[in-house]
């Protein structure tokens, strides 16, 4: 993966400070500390759900850092094969050339590819999948449409993509959908005029009639609806940047170029007992062993398990204050 | 709506599906899946036919085949890279084609959106095995053609090691044989080499690309949800696996030096 190009001294520099003991890094933080992350969610009215995150923005002036905009955006589909009948995801990474301003077009084409691929397998594999996307069995269904754009990158991109796709889906609230059903109206024909006892009219408490729903109504506005099912479920990534005898999180640009290999490992966790891996991969050309895999995997849950706690507990925070806070000084205003 | 035309061969139909023979309509309404498994157990790989030297014009070539996985390699370079900076370590290159005819669902003879994933780990599982600070300011390109595929991971996994052997064949400096092996988690057992239907029924998937000679995993691709556990025992037996996928590489490579002298 391209990053920015340094010389052979800067690298070596940067390595030795990472393996000295105290590990020393540019900007002062330990192995495993994460750069101030901002987010927000709801900032895409148009969309079904929406979050902006950025990881090691300036304080001062708000430039710098990865940042990073998804947002969701329901379609409706009809289901042609049998396959799931609640609905798809299909996610896409767009890259701004701004973010990456030293790659052609062919190698933003490549990189957003290669984000998109990662992204894609996980998070639209049938075990992270919400029952409520469905809307007239086998008929017709929603399909989630999860987009995220880079338009800044300073390090830690994978962490950040997986980050804002999680805040979104957690923003994401499905319009409430009624089916309807179409019945032609009684004919006049009916020979002799006599009376159609009991053929048009049927009795409510009949329950062998099987409804056919053909069409659907949204009785909702447009942002409400209920939230998507599974919440707890999205997954957070972690990447580990690997050094020979250690390994660092959130890495700036410099620390990626000075790193040979990086870990990608990806947890879902869904109860604070039950956490499984939902995705893996190793990017670079480091040496790595079977045991050293298996430790680096059991520390990277400890990692995720943090970031989704406080995921979790900054996302409460902007629901009530979208929702809550905003009714109540709506309600002191009258 | 305006589809791709390509102006140098003659387009079918927009849309198409292969017909359903009636037999094959039985066999799909009833996937049994251990039965299918005949003479295999869930820790035995399909045997491996692997051959190199089968493309002359080019510098190391292999083809393998295991069941319904068949693909050739074919591996050109060093050669000079002309239109990038200088570079004091090689680039190694790697280009994955899937034939139309390789899947049940027709391919695009242009470009596929899956070509370059499968491209991206058959170059990482590759990357930390050959000695790339021997050729500066060169290229070795590395192009696979997939005639028949039993999967994406299957394919990853047949076409690292078709790779390597092409490499090897070409005479590269390497530091290893690099050798994959795919697992599935089916129910709560682990099932080594799966087919495509094993695949697509399985909670999870794991490939493993390591060089046995020098015991270091050189790629690791997972997929779908596992529990740590799983994913140990995964490696496990992935790792036991390729050791002996090794020695099968190492014999094809010895038979085939002997004919050649």
């Amino acid at each position: 993966m391209t990053s920015a190009s340094i010389s052979k001294a800067e690298k070596s520099y940067i390595q030795a400070g990472l393996l000295t003991s105290p590990p020393r890094r540019a900007d002062g933080r330990s192995l495993h500390d994460f750069r101030a992350i901002y987010l927000e969610t709801g900032v895409a009215p148009l969309s079904n759900g929406s979050a902006r995150l950025s990881i090691g923005r300036n304080p001062l002036d708000g430039s710098g850092g990865t940042e990073v905009l998804a947002a969701v955006k329901l379609e409706v589909e009809n289901i042609e094969e049998q396959t799931l009948d609640g609905g798809r995801i299909a996610c896409n990474v767009s890259c701004s050339p701004s973010a990456y301003p030293h790659l052609s077009s062919g190698a933003l084409d490549d990189l957003q590819h290669d984000l998109t691929t990662v992204l894609h397998q996980t998070l639209s594999h049938p075990s992270l999948h919400p029952k409520n996307l469905g809307i007239i069995p086998r008929k017709k269904s929603w399909l989630l449409n999860l987009d995220l754009l880079v338009t800044a990158e300073a390090g830690n991109i994978y962490d950040a993509l997986f980050l804002a796709a999680r805040a979104a889906l957690w923003d994401t609230k499905v319009p409430r959908t009624r089916s309807v059903e179409y019945k032609s109206p009684k004919t006049f024909l009916s020979a002799s005029g006599d009376m159609d006892v009991d053929q048009d009219t049927r009795s409510g408490f009949d329950t062998r009639h099987v409804a056919h729903a053909t069409d659907f109504e949204l009785p909702d506005y447009w942002d409400e609806g209920e939230i998507l099912e599974g919440r707890e479920r999205w997954p957070v990534a972690v990447t580990l940047n690997l050094l020979h005898t250690a390994h660092f999180l959130d890495a700036t640009l410099q620390e990626e170029a000075s790193c040979a290999s990086r870990l990608l490992v990806v947890y879902s966790h869904e109860s604070p007992t039950a956490y499984t891996i939902q995705s893996m991969r190793m990017l670079g050309s480091d040496e790595l062993s079977i045991p050293h895999l298996k430790k680096l995997i059991k520390e990277a849950e400890g990692y995720t398990r943090s970031m989704a706690t406080s995921l979790t507990t900054k996302l409460e925070d902007e629901d009530f204050r979208r929702n809550q806070k905003a009714r109540e000084k709506f309600g002191r205003r009258k | 709506m305006q589809s791709v035309f390509d102006r140098r061969r003659i387009n079918g139909p927009e849309d198409s599906s292969a017909p359903i023979f009636a037999d094959e309509h039985q066999k799909s309404l009833t996937p049994d899946l251990y039965k299918d498994r005949h003479n295999r157990s869930v820790s035995d790989i399909r045997p491996i036919f692997l051959q190199p030297g089968l493309i002359s014009q080019a510098n190391g070539s292999a083809y393998i085949e295991t069941d319904r996985t068949k693909i050739a390699c074919s591996v050109y370079g060093p050669r000079q890279s002309k239109n990038t900076a200088y570079n004091e370590k090689g680039r190694l290159n790697v280009e994955v084609k899937f034939t139309p005819f390789s899947s049940e669902r027709r391919r695009a003879p242009l470009r596929d959106a899956e070509d370059r994933s499968i491209a991206v780990a058959i170059q990482q599982a590759l990357l930390s095995s050959v000695r790339l600070e021997h050729f500066p300011k060169s290229t070795i390109d590395i192009f696979l053609v997939i005639i028949e595929a039993d999967g994406i991971e299957g394919c990853v996994a047949s076409g690292s090691i078709a790779a390597s052997t092409a490499l090897a064949d070409a005479g590269i400096d390497m530091y290893g044989l690099v050798t994959s092996c795919t697992a599935a988690i089916i129910g709560e057992d682990i099932w080594v080499d799966p087919t495509q239907e094993e695949c697509d029924m399985a909670n999870g998937t794991l490939i493993l690309s390591c060089m046995p000679a020098l015991g270091i995993v050189t790629n690791v691709w997972q997929s779908g949800r596992m529990a740590i556990s799983q994913v140990s025992a995964c490696l496990d037996a992935c790792d036991g696996r390729c050791t002996d996928i090794h020695s099968v590489v190492a014999q094809a490579l010895l038979n085939s030096a002997r004919s050649k002298v």
